[in-house]
């Protein structure tokens, strides 16, 4: 026990031996780049430092934190899900047992959902919300920090079985076994986390699940307070709601969902836990029965899938007419049909549970307004089309991104638009279809977005300038993936094939060893992606001129570009002073 | 560059700290593929096997970070100009890294059969790719005789 203890300790004095001859030879070290300090994340002569990422309150830094745990919970989900496509590979459940399967499902939907879309979204929201609405930083800017620094605990919180599990086994290796930290498991209650299997199961880690599930929401809540604040009272003066650029109204229109939905799944969070440990019947029969408790769920569920698609519909249509040397054909309609899908985002919550056997007369209009959302969200992706024509496209990383998520995107629409109809929806209800249709609009066109902002603002957001043709490559094997996993879903839905299952008859081996091979490629793609991030902050290209992009030449140099340039120009100014 | 450079305490520090930062990163990444894979991988018995101690998990594991640690970053400081991705050493770091992961994916690998090991392998290639590109990273930043530009005019600027 004392030996291990001294060998941690011996660690931990290596690692901060390390870091001081990092930091002393850096600095004694003359630079060939005129003092830029390669390798540390911004440039723009911030100082590097622990305690400035812990106690920053500038809406930039903040962003930044919000991106970067977003990635990380992302690619942790997205282990989850690379491990549930190898168990498909075969019939049986050979690679992990069933129960472990189910624990993949469950972690990998909830990490996507809250822990990697929202807070990647709310990060770039935090970053250029203020610079393109002209505002100094958010409105409330120690908010803003809390928010974030809630998204830590709750994602130790949300994942805690397997954070524990690795501690134990640690210390159990060094000779101490605690037997508490083996108590709690991952949870095996899939991601909607249905009554009344959620309140059955025995493991704690479930209760310890929901309320870092409920940590989430409340900073996903006050962040969304925030965004709202800022836009509405803290736009420059020569900004006027008219002049709002698509993407802020994409972000007000997702915080507003977010203030009316949020709040109901952290009331049905804390009703849950309170049958799970209080014995209240909530959603249990002599109560409200699992009937009310999906009610619930989906009436916060529903509106989440517009909370985490809507700003990718921002970025599309944002960055999309930059690269096509067009305004964005109809702004207009774009801007309604954003709020056209906010408000009916609220009505469709039943959709989800047309094999409950309620009501038919709820069933139908419900089908109702499923079908009718599809419009507002075609009229978008009519917009993008007619923006695209006669455009002078240019092929970069963003646009591939951007055509691949639109067209990703009109399958999994029109998919759904299927489903919305209650014939085929209790035809195809918990099978592959399900599943394939909303990992082409979710896996689709949200990290596709996610990509190509990253691509289109990493000059800004770095200084430095990306490997193009490594991008290009990215973006291509990325859509290719995406089409190979969950199009074969699609046809093994309709041939039957139940979802969340980890074993299944042989017949259905072929193709989810395809869609198996798509999740790898996606998977090759964002190691491509994070590659090209990390080596390009090393030593990309510096960016000299802010257009990089060539904005100006279509009166497209929109306000944080113009940021970008005044920033570019004062630390041009700082060097000759130095001078 | 003969061992008597002057340069030669300075690299060796870099790569040593270079090689402690990497297996960190690699360490916790397997630690987590391990226990989220329900032991499946048996990815420490793997390692163990790859440094010819099949069946002591917990010496195998600190041979295995006593290599990475010490050992490779030397060898990388010794071979350096011969492997290929010059001259930035975060480049040659992944090449590096990658005949490493062929050893460990050849000797380590032991029962690892089937659909498995896709995860397997797929999963500690990437860790391997990372501690060669954070070995190379660091050790590029303290070596006193890289510079950074040199790196960056040699990249295709489009």
């Amino acid at each position: 026990m004392w030996g291990y203890l001294l060998g941690l300790a011996g660690v931990v004095l290596a690692l901060v031996a390390a870091g001081l001859a990092v930091r002393r030879a850096s600095s004694s070290r003359p630079m060939a780049d005129g003092g830029f300090l390669t390798g540390r994340g911004t440039s723009y002569g911030k100082a590097f430092g622990v305690a400035r990422w812990l106690t920053t309150l500038d809406h930039k830094d903040i962003g930044l934190l919000y991106i970067v745990f977003g990635v990380v919970a992302g690619l942790w989900g997205g282990i989850d899900a690379m491990m549930i496509r190898t168990e498909l590979v075969t019939p049986p459940a050979d690679v992990w047992d069933v129960e472990t399967y189910n624990e993949l499902f469950t972690t990998h939907g909830i990490t996507m959902l809250f822990l990697f879309v929202t807070p990647v979204f709310t990060g770039i929201a935090n970053y250029f919300v203020p610079l393109l609405v002209g505002a100094d930083d958010m409105a409330f800017p120690r908010i803003n920090a809390i928010a974030f620094w809630l998204l830590p605990p709750s994602l130790l919180f949300i994942r805690a079985g397997l954070v524990t599990e690795v501690l134990a086994k640690v210390l159990q290796a060094g000779g101490l076994v605690v037997e508490a930290l083996f108590a709690l498991e991952p949870p095996a209650i899939g991601w909607t986390m249905y009554t009344p299997m959620s309140i059955e199961v025995g493991n704690p880690q479930v209760d310890v699940f929901l309320l870092g599930l409920h940590l989430s929401g409340v900073a996903t809540t006050m962040g969304a307070i925030n965004l709202v604040v800022t836009v509405f009272t803290e736009r420059a003066e020569d900004v006027e709601w008219a002049d709002l650029d698509i993407f802020s109204w994409a972000i007000v229109t997702m915080s507003g969902l977010i203030l009316f939905a949020f709040p109901i799944l952290g009331s049905t969070l804390v009703m849950l836990l309170l049958d799970r440990n209080f014995g209240t019947t909530f959603f249990l029969s002599p109560g409200g029965g699992p009937l009310l408790y999906q009610h619930l769920f989906w009436f916060f569920g529903h509106p989440e899938v517009y909370i985490i698609v809507l700003p990718a519909f921002g970025l599309i249509s944002l960055i999309l007419p930059k690269f096509v040397g067009r305004r964005l054909f109809g702004f207009t309609f774009v801007v309604y049909s954003t709020l056209a899908i906010g408000v009916l985002s609220f009505g469709v919550w039943a959709h989800h549970m047309f094999t409950t056997g309620i009501d038919p007369r709820i069933r139908a209009s419900f089908m109702a307004v499923s079908v009718a959302i599809a419009v507002p969200s075609a009229v978008k992706v009519f917009n993008w089309l007619a923006t695209l024509w006669y455009g002078r496209i240019r092929l970069t990383a963003p646009v591939i991104f951007l055509l691949g998520g639109i067209s990703i995107f009109i399958v999994g629409g029109v998919t759904g638009v299927f489903l919305a109809s209650i014939p085929v929806d209790l035809l195809v209800h918990g099978t592959y279809y399900v599943v394939g249709h909303f990992h082409l609009i979710l896996m689709g066109i949200i990290p596709f977005t996610m990509f190509a902002a990253s691509y289109y603002w990493f000059p800004l957001l770095t200084g430095r300038m990306y490997n193009r043709r490594l991008a290009r490559v990215q973006a291509v094997v990325t859509i290719v993936g995406g089409f190979v996993a969950f199009l074969p879903m699609m046809v093994l839905g309709m041939e039957g094939l139940p979802r969340r299952y980890a074993q299944y008859p042989p017949g259905f081996t072929f193709l989810n060893q395809v869609s198996t091979l798509g999740a790898y490629l996606i998977g090759a793609g964002v190691v491509v992606w994070l590659y090209n991030v990390a080596q390009s902050l090393r030593v990309g290209p510096r960016v000299e001129d802010a257009d990089v992009w060539d904005l100006k030449e279509t009166d497209q140099f929109s306000r944080e570009w113009q940021w970008f340039e005044r920033r570019l120009e004062e630390r041009r100014g700082e060097l000759e002073g130095d001078d | 560059m003969g061992l008597a450079d002057r340069n030669r305490p300075r690299q060796i520090l870099g790569a040593i700290a270079g090689g402690v930062v990497g297996m960190a990163a690699m360490s916790i990444a397997f630690a987590l593929l391990e226990v989220e894979t329900r032991y499946e991988v048996g990815i420490f018995a793997g390692i163990a096997r790859f440094v010819m101690l099949p069946g002591n998990l917990l010496f195998g594991f600190l041979v295995f970070v006593a290599f990475g640690a010490v050992v490779w970053p030397l060898l990388f400081v010794l071979f350096e100009d011969r492997i290929p991705g010059g001259p930035d050493p975060a480049r040659r770091g992944l090449v590096f890294a990658t005949l490493l992961w062929v050893l460990f994916a050849l000797t380590g690998s032991g029962e690892v059969t089937g659909a498995t090991l896709l995860i397997y392998g797929s999963l500690t290639l990437v860790g391997h790719l990372a501690y060669g590109f954070i070995l190379g990273a660091v050790y590029g930043r303290i070596r006193p005789d890289f510079s950074v530009s040199e790196v960056r005019e040699s990249r295709e600027v489009p």
